[in-house]
């Protein structure tokens, strides 16, 4: 390797690292499942050294990243076969547990507690895709509505309003009165 | 306010978008409503639901994964651009010669010879050939600029319209392949002239292209 793509290369990762937890999560969140995230986290990461002069110029690099993976996504949703994001393979992943819960050492109130996020799980995966994207990214991962304007293009008016109605579902889906309690 | 006012307006309110009046005002009407209280409680269990949802749903990547995703990353990159671009220096001199070939086609000079004579393609008219130039030299060079002009009726695909085409390089070590796919638009031909240069030092080559209909 010359000394050029060993620069190229080291840039690259002081560039890209930062950045790389928040950028799995969203892969994981498009996607859907575990190995079709990490295939398109890896395509993101093979365009982002292509354009690594484009990146050296941006200011923010994350939003830029999470834009390129939104954009590669949607131009290969059938090639991904995006799974539902909610799906009994995924209850068997790592991460998936009781650990992961802000458990109290109730035994019996962690079961609930894991009863109500499947039942949760489940009602996110009867959305459109347009919705469960909009709460997943919102309500669960916690980015801005101006975020979510950066990665998707859509006015901030939109994703609000988007919001607002995935949520309704959402709640419709849940119970008549929104609530996720178990029967 | 009213109550469904206020159920129009929950979502901003929990998402704290209100300004602080309008949030005091509905502050004020859910203290005094029970049934609003309820809808508050109710909206904020589910965020707090979505939040344990999401923390519960995602799995963690191997240990190493992320590593391996830039190694890999960055090898294809690496490996996508010496094939896209090659050349060659030796101690910032641009040296050794200029092979050119055509896709499917044969060597049209000996291979490591500065060509003495002008060598020469046939292209036809509207029908896309790639021309490959062949760089060998001894080291790897930086910010080497690389200017093609072409002759009149010939375009480089993707570039329409555009007689010189200069953009900054880089070379490797050995020999390095620079295609470019051509296309004859009418049918007068003439010289193309590739130059490479680098911190002073400069080497133009030069193809006549022939074109017939």
């Amino acid at each position: 390797m010359s000394s050029l793509e060993q620069n190229q290369r080291a840039s690259f990762d002081t560039l890209l690292r930062p950045h790389l937890d928040r950028l799995y999560r969203l892969s994981f969140r498009l996607a859907g499942s575990k190995p079709e995230a990490e295939d398109l986290f890896q395509d993101v990461l093979v365009k982002a050294f292509a354009r690594l002069d484009d990146l050296l110029d941006v200011r923010e690099p994350g939003p830029w990243l999470c834009r390129v993976m939104y954009n590669h996504f949607i131009d290969n949703r059938r090639r991904i076969r995006r799974a539902r994001l909610v799906c009994v393979e995924e209850s068997q992943l790592p991460g998936q547990s009781l650990d992961s819960l802000p458990g109290d050492l109730d035994p019996v109130r962690d079961a609930e507690r894991l009863d109500d996020i499947m039942r949760l799980g489940q009602a996110l995966a009867t959305l459109s895709d347009e919705h469960r994207l909009v709460i997943l990214l919102h309500d669960i991962e916690d980015y801005k509505l101006a975020e979510i304007h950066q990665i998707t293009g859509d006015p901030v008016g939109t994703i609000k309003s988007r919001l607002h109605r995935a949520r309704a579902r959402l709640r419709e889906a849940l119970g008549t009165d929104g609530t996720n309690s178990r029967p | 306010m009213t109550c469904t006012q206020l159920t129009e307006k929950l979502d901003d309110y929990v998402d704290g978008l209100m300004d602080r009046a309008e949030s005091a005002t509905l502050g004020a009407h859910i203290e005094n409503c029970n049934d609003c209280h309820q809808v508050l409680a109710r909206a904020q269990g589910l965020r707090a639901s979505l939040k344990a949802y999401g923390k519960s749903s995602l799995p963690r990547p191997d240990a190493t994964f992320f590593d391996r995703a830039l190694a890999r990353a960055a090898h294809t990159g690496i490996r996508r651009q010496r094939n896209r671009w090659v050349m060659t220096g030796a101690g910032g001199t641009i040296a050794a010669g200029l092979v050119l070939w055509m896709l499917g086609g044969m060597f049209l000079k000996t291979p490591e010879i500065v060509a003495p004579a002008m060598p020469s393609i046939v292209m036809t008219l509207e029908e896309p050939r790639t021309l490959n130039l062949v760089f060998s030299s001894a080291t790897t060079l930086a910010n080497a600029t690389m200017t093609v002009v072409l002759p009149q009726g010939v375009e480089v695909v993707g570039f329409a319209g555009q007689r010189e085409i200069t953009w900054i390089t880089s070379l490797a070590e050995g020999k390095n392949i620079l295609p470019l796919t051509l296309i004859a638009t009418s049918p007068e031909g003439g010289e193309l002239m590739a130059t490479l240069r680098h911190e002073g030092d400069d080497r133009t080559f030069r193809v006549q292209v022939s074109i017939i209909s």
